[in-house]
């Protein structure tokens, strides 16, 4: 990370007599140093760092087209960092993602759910293009060994005074942008027969519009519709906020936040609660915003594991991680994490994708969407299931003929038994499930019958030598216990361990051997319970 | 349901040997539009059992000029791949069933969703 030779702070006179304008236009703070500053700041976004970059982005210009250094009415383009909470364990594939979409390596926080990457603000938009991740933040500031006093007051005294020293002005002026994005991708989602949006879609707040021209203009990427489909899916009460912001020219509107803290670790002195009531009372003070615990602009994040300090601003709002699915069921998975294990599996161009206890097709649909050069068959025994999955799909398939594009998704749902699947032997490159947990449905006892029959039937219906599954279950016991009799038919590569829903799971990813399914010694000794093994083995190989 | 699933399925009636494939008995059909990708075609043809395919197609009313037997170079050949799109995804059974060609079993499609769940005596 770069190391900064001085840091940069807002006038340190009291806020209300400083150059500090109606709360507003916070973005025009008059930066100056402080030198009596305690602790070691580290990574910040600044706009020294800025001015030190600017020359080497201009000058590199990236594949991203050139309008943005030209562009005269956005301004100066900073860097900053952007943190992004992922489903504990997927780390990696996220910062991959990053890798790939952004271009930019991302510094992973191991087994706590967060990757932390730089991005240049012309391709801010990009963030929203990730599928890894749950929730996204710009970064104010951050500490590596934050030292705490020794006592309450002590420490959240200093948690207040730091409200006022911390480097802002680059991470609000991000927010303000992305607000503008997502402004921009309201309207356009406009289209779709949302109720309560419908009143919005005739005018445009002229400012948003004008800056939302400006940006269209030079955004590089033209976001797909199946882009738009993904962010679209907003819940009730994140719509009705951006109806608020529409509804009031920007510059004039009173800022409304709030402040989030997550506290991690046994030897601080203070709860979470009390520290977000300390510094959120101090950032009040100091910008004059206006303190709201549902209705807000801004939601500041105050971040503390341990030694480790962050400070950052939201810029996604909470329930984003469901985006595919508008019908539940009992056990829905996010879709970020639905994400994350299809992208285990590293799905190939025309490859058949089997979900068969797909539940409400979460897994199966976010690969239509994400990984659509693939075809994908979800299955599942149950009647509600298969109702539901077929409604997602219905969703989003009218989603897409709303807005005028082809709608047609690759998949297709089957009502069937997953220890007896009406599938052809070793047609099928992929499964990617989530198997019963037993604990939210199902029960132990079932499980330890359900999973060795499992997994014979799905390795029958895998290709040999290329097939690989990709199996999430709470239920680690049973599931090394029926794989260890299958070595035969499956190879473990990998697995990842996850949380789903407050229990600790694992991802499994499975290599198909290249055996021929009942030929393996474990065949000839396991039987299927009924009629004569051999002979339904012989059966399955006329199949073929 | 579209035919590239059909393809894939099986009848799967305890004792019975020539399950494959099943005969489609549709009430109706509906064809979607889905993006072209030649590619997917190309790589999906030899995954299929072609025959069972045309035959399928063929019982929809929907097989136009799909050859009985694949043509040499498909994979150059954009008309013939767009054919072959055309019926593996574009056309879907919504209601009609499925019948398993030894047993006569008709397995129901309803809302697009073959169920293939086999009553107690038949697994």
């Amino acid at each position: 990370m770069i190391s900064l030779s001085f840091l940069l702070f807002v006038d340190d006179m009291a806020p209300q007599a400083s150059g500090l304008s109606p709360p507003v236009t916070f973005i025009a703070l008059t930066p100056c140093l402080d030198r009596s500053r305690p602790q070691t700041l580290l990574r910040m976004s600044s706009q020294a760092e800025e001015a030190a970059e600017q020359t080497s982005n201009t000058v590199e210009a990236p594949t991203s087209s050139s309008s943005t250094e030209t562009d005269p009415t956005n301004g100066t383009i900073i860097t900053v960092t952007v943190g992004a909470t992922v489903p504990t364990g997927f780390e990696h594939t996220a910062a991959e993602e990053v890798k790939e979409k952004i271009g930019v390596d991302a510094r992973v926080s191991k087994d706590r759910g967060r990757i932390y990457f730089p991005i240049t603000t012309d391709k801010l938009f990009q963030v929203h293009l990730l599928r890894s991740v749950d929730n996204l933040f710009v970064v104010v500031a951050e500490y590596d060994h934050y030292q705490f006093k020794e006592s309450k007051e002590e420490t959240l005294n200093e948690l207040q005074e730091l409200a006022s020293k911390l480097p802002w002005t680059s991470a609000l002026e991000v927010w303000r942008l992305n607000r503008t994005l997502k402004k921009k991708k309201g309207h356009r989602k406009a289209g779709n027969a949302t109720r309560a949006k419908s009143n919005a879609e005739p005018s445009e707040v002229p400012a948003a519009a004008a800056a939302a021209e400006t940006e269209q203009q030079e955004l590089p990427q033209v976001m797909s519709p199946d882009d738009d489909d993904a962010k679209a899916e907003v819940t009730p009460d994140s719509e009705t906020r951006q109806q608020d912001l529409e509804d009031t020219a920007p510059e004039v509107k009173l800022i409304k936040f709030r402040v989030t803290c997550n506290r991690a670790g046994d030897k601080h002195s203070f709860s979470s609660n009390e520290a977000a009531r300390d510094f959120g009372g101090a950032v009040q003070e100091f910008f004059q915003w206006k303190a709201d615990m549902t209705k807000f602009d801004i939601e500041v994040l105050l971040n503390i594991h341990n030694d480790e300090v962050v400070i950052g601003i939201a810029l996604t709002e909470e329930s984003l991680h469901r985006r595919n699915i508008s019908h539940f069921g009992p056990t829905t998975l996010r879709s970020t994490l639905c994400y994350g294990m299809l992208r285990l599996c590293k799905p190939q161009e025309s490859d058949i994708i089997l979900d068969p206890m797909c539940g409400t097709g979460a897994i199966p649909l976010e690969g239509a969407i994400e990984f659509n050069e693939s075809f994908y068959i979800a299955g599942d025994n149950n009647d509600m299931a298969v109702n539901r999955t077929v409604n997602n799909i219905c969703h989003i398939q009218k989603r897409r003929a709303d807005k005028g594009s082809p709608c047609g998704l690759p998949i297709d749902t089957v009502q069937w038994d997953l220890s007896n699947l009406p599938i052809r032997t070793s047609s099928v490159d992929i499964i990617i499930t989530d198997m019963p947990f037993g604990k939210r449905m199902g029960s132990r006892k079932k499980n330890w019958d359900l999973y060795p029959s499992c997994l014979r039937e799905m390795a029958r219906v895998c290709r040999p030598g290329s097939g690989k599954a990709v199996l999430l279950t709470q239920d680690k016991k049973c599931f090394a216990k029926a794989i260890s009799r299958m070595g035969g038919l499956w190879r473990k590569l990998h697995t990842v361990w996850v949380n789903v829903g407050g229990l600790h799971a694992g991802v499994y990813l499975l290599k198909r051997t290249g055996s021929v399914f009942g030929q393996t010694p474990e065949d000839v000794h396991e039987s299927r319970g009924r009629g004569d093994a051999q002979k339904d083995e012989r059966d399955d190989k006329e199949l073929c | 349901m579209k035919l590239l699933t059909h393809n894939m399925l099986t009848s799967h009636v305890k004792g019975v040997t020539k399950g494959y494939p099943l005969l489609i008995k549709a009430t109706e059909v509906k064809v979607n539009e889905v993006d072209f990708n030649p590619k997917f075609v190309c790589r999906m043809i030899p995954k299929l059992e072609w025959s069972a395919l045309v035959q399928a197609a063929d019982q929809l009313g929907h097989r136009e000029d799909l050859p009985g037997e694949l043509v040499p170079d498909y994979e150059k050949n954009e008309d013939f791949l767009k054919k072959v799109h055309r019926v593996l995804l574009e056309v879907e059974v919504i209601e009609g069933c499925l019948q398993c060609p030894e047993s006569g079993r008709e397995f129901p499609i309803s809302r697009g969703i073959p169920n293939m769940l086999l009553n107690e005596d038949e697994a």
